[in-house]
């Protein structure tokens, strides 16, 4: 077994960049002299004489300061590794010994071996029985780094230094087979297109990091590139292999004569406006006009009126324009062209949007809001406050006047955050969520509309919901409420309001406790949970497609995205259904970006296929971070935080990118004034709902917003 | 400028230095019963009423203090000198504005150039952060579990251990991160029991004491081996030494809990002092055999604990009594209980000197939370000032000469 030094970094007894000053006073304190806290007293007298310990003796666990170990490790000159490099295997656990020495080649004891949680290792110290060793577990492919931290005697205490730190490779299980697709087109002469190979380790899995490299056995009747793009350059027949880890796959290829004698194209519009979807549809023939169906077909544009980059073409056949132009379409196949030309006009969606009323809110941030019909006829808004200036407390407003919101009451609870605030169907009563009471027992409130200019508290839940509650949904004579704590949908049964009932729960992944369940929305049988790094989640709550009731959800699909590098996943806040859309929409601050605010966008995810999401559109404004969102009559509304109010048009069918499209059809910047704010002059839009041919709005910084997007000069066209 | 409703303390004096503390909405509250005054501060990050208390004796120098408001994410600093008690500085902490990412536990590095906040609440993960306390920019941040609470440090300063609460998940036992400072990496996510708080490092930096209030135990670790040592189990009149939580255990029964809620060490680390929550008491136990010595009796909820350094005095928080329970260590005496300036009484630190405690006060809903400071001499409130939401922990930085 090699050994092999490790570089120290920090010796011998040199100060240490990065290490911490001990400050153990050895006197009275002078009050008027910066002191540490409490626990560094009294502990320094013992010290003069702790530092003469052997190097060979336990750890003095009475004594302060300095044991044994410490006293030895001032005299560390190296450190040897046993293996080196530490390299094993996921799920392998290895031995790995350290051996620090020093300079007269005895060994020193007492190191502590340090790694980031959740990488690609575990340690568990073993020095009880075998010194200075530890167990390294492979948890997952990957690499990190190992810290040898040691303690070190100062005259003031006791010093903890990094002196070295070495690398560990964690490998996926070795490789078994490489998997080889068929290919997915004929293989004629004149053909391009990609082959798909996979490396499958000994447990069935696809290998992390093995690269697979193609190759050709005849390049001359088959080229390949290492990452597999094959041209199919004559007749004849060439054995093409995948090749990763020394395992091989082969692919024998008998390339045909190229048989396409034509091609045409044909699209369903040619003049359209920016964002509509346009499908090609095209034709390949061989002799005699006979159709080819298994011939790669391949998509090029160019303008011929308009920006190089202003339209895109999809590999399934559509075609949408961001900028007004004119463009040809070329499709190729059998090394045969044919052109359609689209002329994409503006969109002209852009409508004006006005400021029709005012709620104020300048003492306390503004959080969520629901706007309804009471059942004495007039119009509500009810809107939660949040933490800067004491979110505890619902507001309610009369808006049957738009143009002129009246707080008429406000209901009270122990809570620091009133994050969220829903209304059932019949509008008889309300529920609200509450964090940061002062019991730290969270939970629902229940309210009764019998006056909904003045609700009332008529329950409270916090029975399996002591966390903070920050997100709920209304769904008959259920409720489901995200739990700060738990991270799942908790299920509370509200057949009788004024008794709720904890029921049950739902969530993903049960036993892990790395997830982060933040809002769901249902309708029509199915919920979706926007569940930050595990994406959307959808739920047959009712549906019936896999025998889901309200009270017992059964999970339906998942789809998982990523919105920026280097993170692995998306931040997933909210979500909602629309037609066979699910708008989801991401909540990023802190990342490289966010030099004014968040960052993040929305996604939208094609669900005609429930079982299979994906994501076919987005809409980002550059500048900003989107919040929650509701989707209405064609037009999508987002709080856009710093963005303010952004409404898009989202009828038709969508493809790629909306923002770029034009399908912005007004915005709006809630700004409140001096004296109308919690912090003037600063847009941060929180929640939007249509009313009655009003866009309400809460705002984080300035309260209830009433917005009228004026009406188009015409209809949309779906 | 915060624009908040400006909530201010009604202080009605009583006998002994006792103040009954009202909260309000009123905005031209003033100290009623004579004696108190009340003035306003220009300061930058003030956000409310401080208050001197009548015979004070008021310090020749200034005591600087950081508390976490957990419910506004910001850590705030206060100055308490020759003026009495107000805010200097609020330091934003926290990435998630819409959330609240939880400042809870707060603790300034031994050698004063830092000070550390743990951010209970992520996704789901918690974080402890660094700043420094000179400029109050962020410095350095790590992961660590879910809720972390209390922070401690080794005398050294080079390995920070954080206790994860997880308070508001399943009862699962939880863990306590070791985390080597100079790298900020965690060394050791160390296993324990349910919801591990109230912990500090013993003064010779060997021992790390925590406890937790799920199950009712002590934990003490073995800071050279980063894992659990021995474990007290502390079942009220029966407690018991176990090798580690868990083994062993009967459970309570339904019985008396301790519902421990702190630990730390005496000044000569002879002993162990362990807060009782749900059992109105402190308990005294020997650092050697980790037995039970003495008892104290407390207000209802007794929280954080504090020792002077010269151990005549420990100091106990009475959550659920809006006080500060004061035993005499060599009597074992409570020789007072100070009614603080607002309920939820929460945390305690004793100055270097021995001649201050500070006490952060949660306080309820939208009222503002405070920091108190008693004089332990005359075993009185001697200065208060209003901080921001939920003040819970709290730790010195330095003292310095008055400015």
């Amino acid at each position: 077994m090699r050994i092999l030094s490790v570089t120290l970094l920090a010796f011998v007894l040199a100060a240490c960049a990065s290490s911490t000053t001990g400050s153990a006073p050895t006197g009275a304190p002078d009050p008027a002299v910066s002191q540490p806290a409490s626990d560094e007293q009294a502990a320094g007298d013992d010290q003069a004489a702790s530092t003469e310990t052997d190097a060979d003796q336990p750890p003095q666990d009475r004594n302060p300061h300095i044991t044994g170990d410490m006293a030895a490790s001032a005299r560390v000159t190296d450190i040897q590794l046993s293996p080196s490099p530490i390299v094993l295997t996921r799920g392998e656990t290895i031995l790995v010994e350290g051996h620090l020495t020093d300079a007269d080649g005895n060994q020193v004891r007492g190191a502590r071996w340090g790694i980031g949680a959740g990488g690609p290792v575990e340690i568990e110290s073993i020095k009880d029985s075998i010194p200075d060793s530890y167990l390294f577990r492979g948890v997952s492919p990957g690499s990190t780094e190992i810290y040898v931290v040691l303690p070190k005697p100062t005259e003031q205490g006791v010093e903890w230094n990094r002196i070295a730190s070495f690398d560990v490779i964690v490998n996926d299980w070795p490789v078994a087979r490489i998997d080889v697709d068929e290919p997915a087109f004929g293989t004629y002469a004149g053909s391009v297109f990609g082959l798909k190979a996979r490396a499958i380790t000994t447990r069935e899995t696809e290998h992390a990091t093995a690269k697979v490299l193609w190759s050709s056995s005849n390049p001359e009747i088959v080229s390949v590139t290492p990452d597999g793009i094959a041209t199919f350059r004559t007749a004849g027949q060439a054995v093409l292999t995948a090749s990763a880890e020394g395992f091989d796959g082969s692919l024998s290829v008998d390339v045909k004569p190229n048989p396409v004698r034509s091609v045409h194209l044909e699209a369903d519009a040619s003049e359209v406006r920016t964002g509509d979807v346009v499908h090609l549809s095209p034709t390949v023939s061989g002799s005699g006009n006979r159709p080819l169906n298994d011939v790669n077909v391949s998509y090029s544009i160019s303008a011929v009126d308009g920006p190089a980059d202003g339209a895109e073409v999809f590999g399934d056949g559509t075609f949408v324009a961001n900028s007004p132009g004119a463009y040809r379409v070329i499709m190729t196949a059998g090394g045969q062209s044919a052109t359609a030309v689209v002329e994409a006009a503006p969109r002209e969606a852009h409508r004006v949007s006005q400021l029709v009323g005012r709620g104020a809110v300048s003492h306390v941030t503004t959080s969520d809001l629901w706007v309804f019909q009471g059942q004495d006829g007039r119009d509500y808004a009810y809107t939660g406050t949040h933490a800067q200036g004491g979110g505890e407390r619902m507001y309610a407003w009369d808006v049957t006047d738009a143009s002129s919101p009246v707080l008429t009451d406000s209901v009270v609870v122990d809570a620091r955050v009133v994050n969220d605030v829903k209304v059932n169907a019949d509008a008889s009563w309300a529920m609200i969520t509450r964090e940061g009471a002062s019991s730290r027992r969270n939970g629902i409130i229940v309210l009764d509309l019998a006056d909904p200019a003045h609700p009332t508290i008529i329950a409270e839940l916090t029975d399996s919901l002591t966390a903070g509650i920050h997100n709920v949904w209304i769904n008959g004579d259920v409720v489901y409420a995200v739990n700060d704590g738990t991270s799942a949908m908790h299920i509370i049964e509200m057949v009788d309001p004024a008794n709720p009932r904890h029921i049950g729960r739902w969530e993903v992944r049960p036993g892990d406790q790395n997830k982060s369940l933040h809002d769901v929305w249902a309708e029509n049988g199915l919920a979706y949970l926007s569940y930050w790094d595990d994406g959307l989640i959808i739920l047959d709550v009712g549906d019936g497609i896999k025998g889901g009731t309200p009270r017992k959800p059964k999970f339906v699909s998942q789809y998982q995205y990523r919105t920026y590098q280097p993170e692995e996943f998306g931040n997933t806040h909210t979500a909602y259904r629309y037609g066979d859309y699910v708008f989801t929409g991401d909540e990023i601050f802190g990342c490289g970006d966010c030099v004014n605010g968040p960052r993040g966008y929305i996604h939208v995810v094609d669900v005609s296929d429930i079982e299979n999401p994906k994501q076919v559109a987005r809409y980002e404004v550059p500048e900003a971070g989107a919040h929650n969102i509701w989707v209405e009559d064609g037009l999508l509304y987002i709080a856009y935080y710093q963005g303010g109010l952004r409404v898009v048009d989202v009828s038709g069918e969508l493809r790629g990118d909306l923002y770029k499209q034009g399908r912005e059809v007004a915005w709006f910047q809630s700004a409140g004034e001096e004296g109308e704010a919690i912090v003037p002059n600063a847009p941060l839009a929180w929640g939007p709902q249509p009313h009655k041919g009003n866009v309400f709005m809460s705002d984080m910084n300035s309260g209830l917003w009433v917005i009228q997007v004026e009406p188009p000069e015409r209809p949309l066209v779906p | 400028m915060d624009r908040g409703v400006r909530l201010r303390n009604l202080v009605v004096f009583g006998c002994a230095g006792w103040v009954l503390t009202l909260g309000t909405a009123s905005t031209t509250a003033a100290p009623l019963g004579g004696g108190g005054r009340e003035k306003t501060s220009a300061a930058p990050g003030h956000v409310g009423a401080d208050t001197l208390y009548a015979g004070a004796r008021m310090p020749a120098a200034d005591y600087w203090v950081f508390v976490a408001n957990e419910s506004s994410d910001l850590v705030s600093l206060v100055r308490f000198g020759p003026d009495g008690a107000t805010v200097e500085d609020d330091i934003p902490v926290g990435i998630m504005p819409a959330d609240l990412d939880g400042a809870h536990g707060v603790r300034v590095s031994p050698d004063g150039r830092r000070v550390f906040v743990s951010l209970a609440h992520g996704t789901p993960f918690g974080k402890l952060w660094s700043y420094d306390t000179a400029d109050r920019e962020l410095a350095d941040s790590v992961s660590v579990g879910l809720f972390p609470a209390t922070i401690a440090f080794t005398p050294d300063g080079g390995m920070a251990f954080v206790v994860n609460f997880n308070l508001h998940g399943n009862l699962v036992p939880s863990s306590v991160s070791a985390i080597f400072v100079p790298e900020m990496t965690e060394m050791a996510r160390i296993e324990t029991c349910i919801k591990p708080h109230g912990s500090r490092v013993n003064h010779a930096g060997t021992r790390h004491y925590s406890v937790c209030v799920g199950d009712d135990y002590l934990i003490e670790i073995s800071v050279d081996r980063l894992e659990v040592s021995r474990a007290v189990k502390l079942t009220p009149g029966s407690e018991r030494v176990l090798a580690r939580p868990g083994e062993a255990s009967t459970g309570s029964g339904g019985g008396p809990v301790c519902g421990p809620t702190w630990a730390t060490p005496s000044f000569d680390d002879a002993h162990v002092y362990v807060a009782c929550n749900k059992h109105g008491e402190v308990l005294e136990l020997d650092a050697e055999d980790l037995t039970v010595k003495r008892r104290f009796q407390t207000g209802k909820g007794p929280y954080n604990l504090d020792v002077t350094s010269d151990g005549r005095l420990l100091l106990a928080t009475n959550k659920g009594a809006q006080s500060v329970s004061i035993f005499d260590l060599v009597t074992g005496e409570e020789v007072a209980r100070v009614p603080t300036t607002q309920p939820i009484t929460h945390g305690v630190v004793v100055s270097a000197d021995d001649r201050y405690a500070f006490v952060s006060n949660e306080a309820i809903g939208a009222t503002r939370g405070t920091v108190d400071v008693i004089d332990l001499d005359s075993l009185q409130l001697v200065a208060s000032t209003e901080v921001h939401y939920q003040p819970g922990g709290i730790d010195i930085w330095k003292s310095e000469p008055a400015r």
